[in-house]
């Protein structure tokens, strides 16, 4: 048995990148059968006018429509009439995709440096802040239009990914210089970033003509604009502008881990500090580097999340920087593979709102199947991350097999054994 | 052999689509009816109950009478009304979105031109004035000056009923509220002023819990109240918040007030501590709009004030231990509602009017 299990858990490690697609896509289809079953028996159990009646019992939801609304209602329908790309369903999609990829990149760039930064998410609040303030204060000398969209925005997104970065900083620094567990002091940040904004924000943000708690909102211009014709609607709050900035800062991101010195002596340090100690790294600064670099991510997914969707900061944020962490580790924390698993977490989003209005289906539920399907698609990666610590990965063999000739690939090799510590 | 599979393969793909295709309809979809309401309840969510579920009762109640169906969304924090706001309005295949709650004033003042053929409501809140959105509010303040004036007269008694007894030594009682804004402020001002008309002496400690979902947050706040302050009726306008207040007041064995809906019946396992509860109307003010949307009389662009007068707000004794408060009180709590109603008294809206 114990035998069988480990040739399994081998052949999980050993198997390439063809194999591991093959394998998730596999999951996401036992996640719906799985979810489906669940779907049509909890329908036995609700109330409803029209419904299945079988041998007695009725059932009320139909686990094909919701699957349906699940992934094509995310799209708005695309196999119905009157289908649009600009519908603001998939706009909803893409505007979750956006920010997800940052907040994905955040936790992917401490992760790959040996850190777990779980403050994603008061990295992002504080730079949302930071970012709305900013825009506010600096549109009363900035002048309006076309310049003040050019100046704003820049300065908008730099203000996020500095206070971000600050934030990301500092348990950066407390982990090198004062050996704390970077783990825990993320968290405990988490906490300290939502009350210091919502402090900052009743002592002077406030807005005083809205009943919610929020900052004034930024002048339209400073919005980030859509294209004309090809973009969406500006009712939307999303524009392809900022996913192409987010793609941009993808792949600049793998570009700088694979191809760049800095790269290399990041991924180092993640795999096997000493190396990189002894190869000439400086250990303290690396972490506090990755970890600003982390916050900033952060920062900006705060960023967009003001000029994008809401133009304002709110103080009730959502999960945002804590979804980061599933969409990273669902990527094997590979930055180019945070794209698709961000995509996959924005048609989750979206559908599930998609459900709630086309069906009965409670959104409780409706979270338990975006569970099942992220649960069972993380799954194999999971098995696959612990398996490379107890299947003999040194051979140089495995890192040609794993990673194949391409670079972010070799990269994705490195993060198997780099559990060590 | 490798061909048969994939023949096989493809011939259940196809198979397998069609199938698909084919049952995506059928059962589970909405009846067929001939009107449609979408709601989008406050951030509490449903099984509250208490504010959310009044209003859902509203919408059930116009089901039994009309031809009617609904959807529903439950946002989880105010970012997402904006959201569910242009989902319901984008296909418009809905005759009326009902707003549940104040929050959800700042998204609909931008959504609501946007859609101009749109018929929307919001509930508490008379700040838009757009010509498809017709708004709700409540006399907040009178019918908490009800349930305060209540308060205050029976603290200073000695007084038990149920599980709860009150203490004679002291006359506080205490106000919790959800979240810091001038709609719950106006229940305390409204609550505070009633206490003070009933009894001079009468000390009203208040806090605010900052989360209309945190219901240990409002355990805490009222177990406060109740040991450090001395208190015995404890006031809540804190939706799910006020559950933990309640089962502060089981454990102490004091009293509690509960709003929006008779909270002895909703909440049964503490019936034996609810005195009452300040009833806000939000079934009525659903029912009536969706009855104007069925006789195609809906007028928007106003605000219709809901108060004592017509029972859109009152004070409503508790289920269970509502008959033991001695009819003096009663009498005098049944006064001071006709002479709010007559303009005799005047209630401030703002705490610090008090």
């Amino acid at each position: 048995m114990r035998q069988r299990l480990e040739a399994l858990l081998e052949r999980l490690v050993r198997a390439s990148i063809v194999e591991r697609i093959a394998i998730s896509i596999a999951a996401l289809f036992a996640s719906i059968l799985v979810g489906g079953v669940l779907v049509f028996v909890s329908g036995a159990f609700a109330s409803c006018q029209t419904g299945l009646n079988v041998a007695g019992w009725t059932f009320c939801y139909n686990p094909m429509q919701v699957y349906y609304e699940l992934f094509l209602g995310a799209l708005g329908h695309p196999l119905e009439g009157g289908w649009s790309p600009g519908n603001h369903r998939l706009a909803t999609t893409l505007q979750q995709t956006t920010l997800l990829i940052f907040t994905g990149l955040s936790f992917a760039v401490a992760y790959r440096a040996g850190l777990f930064n779980i403050g994603t998410q008061g990295q992002l609040v504080v730079g949302g802040l930071a970012t709305a303030v900013t825009v506010v204060y600096a549109s009363l000398v900035v002048p309006s239009g076309v310049v003040g969209t050019v100046v704003l925005i820049p300065l908008g997104v730099l203000a996020g990914a500095v206070a971000g970065g600050f934030f990301g900083a500092i348990p950066g620094a407390l982990k090198a210089y004062a050996d704390a567990n970077e783990v825990i002091t993320t968290i405990m940040l988490n906490f300290v970033a939502v009350g210091i904004t919502s402090t900052l924000l009743s002592w002077q943000f406030q807005d005083p003509d809205s009943p919610n708690p929020g900052t004034r909102r930024i002048p339209e211009y400073a919005e980030i604009p859509n294209i004309p014709l090809v973009g969406f609607s500006s009712r939307a709050n999303f524009s392809l502008l900022a996913l192409a900035f987010a793609i941009a800062l993808m792949i600049g991101i793998a570009w700088l881990l694979a191809r760049t010195s800095f790269g290399y002596e990041l991924r180092t340090s993640g795999v096997q500090p000493e190396a990189a100690a002894y190869s000439g790294v400086d250990e303290k600064r690396m972490i506090v580097t990755s970890m600003t670099l982390s916050g900033a991510l952060g920062g900006i997914g705060g960023a967009l999340w003001v000029l994008m969707q809401h133009g304002r900061w709110l103080e009730s944020v959502p999960p945002l920087g804590f979804d980061g962490i599933a969409v990273s580790i669902l990527a094997a924390n590979n930055p180019l593979g945070i794209g698709v698993s961000a995509l996959l977490f924005g048609v989750l989003d979206s559908g599930s709102s998609a459900i709630g209005t086309a069906t009965a289906v409670p959104p409780e539920l409706v979270g338990i199947l975006s569970g099942l399907i992220i649960l069972f698609v993380a799954m194999p990666e999971f098995f696959r991350m612990i398996g490379t610590r107890y299947v003999e990965v040194g051979s140089s063999d495995l890192v040609r097999t794993d990673g194949g000739e391409l670079a972010e690939d070799g990269a994705t090799a490195d993060d198997g054994g780099e559990r060590d510590d | 052999m490798a061909q048969n599979r994939r023949r096989f393969l493809t011939g259940a793909g196809v198979a397998g689509l069609t199938t698909l295709a084919g049952c995506v309809g059928g059962f589970g979809e909405d009846a067929d009816t001939e009107f449609n309401v979408g709601m989008i309840y406050a951030s509490g969510g449903l099984g509250d109950n208490s504010f959310n579920d009044m209003a859902q009762s509203g919408i059930e109640d116009a089901q039994d009478e009309f031809d009617l169906s609904y959807d529903q969304a439950e946002p989880d924090d105010e970012g997402e009304f904006d959201g569910h706001q242009r989902d319901f309005a984008e296909g418009g295949e809905y005759d009326l979105i009902t707003c549940v709650g104040f929050a959800q004033e700042d998204a609909l003042a931008e959504n609501a031109p946007e859609y101009p053929d749109q018929n929307f409501m919001i509930i508490d809140t008379a700040g838009i004035e757009e010509d498809n959105v017709r708004n709700y509010v409540f006399d907040e303040p009178g019918g908490s000056f009800q349930v305060g004036h209540l308060a205050g007269l029976l603290t200073a008694e000695e007084f038990s009923a149920g599980d709860g007894e009150t203490n004679p030594d002291e006359d506080v009682v205490g106000f919790v509220g959800g979240v810091e804004s001038p709609l719950i402020e106006s229940f305390e001002a409204g609550f505070t002023a009633g206490v003070e008309y009933a009894n001079d002496d009468a000390e009203v400690i208040s806090s605010y819990v900052g989360d209309f979902n945190d219901t240990s947050g409002g355990q805490e706040a009222a177990l406060s109240m109740y040991q450090d302050h001395g208190a015995d009726i404890v006031f809540h306008a804190a939706g799910a918040t006020g559950v933990g207040v309640f089962q502060a007041a089981e454990s102490e064995g004091r009293f509690a007030i509960g709003v929006d809906s008779d909270q002895s019946l909703e909440e049964e396992d503490y019936a034996d501590v609810i005195l009452a509860s300040m009833v806000k109307r939000v079934d009525e003010a659903v029912y009536t709009a969706v009855e104007s949307i069925v006789n195609d009389e809906f007028e928007g662009g106003e605000t219709e004030e809901l108060g004592l007068e017509d029972g859109g707000v009152e004070a409503v004794y508790g289920d269970t231990i509502g008959d033991e408060i001695p009819d003096e009180i009663t009498e005098q709590v049944d006064q001071s509602r006709q002479e709010l109603i007559d303009g005799e008294i005047e209630v401030p809206d703002d705490p610090d009017d008090v």
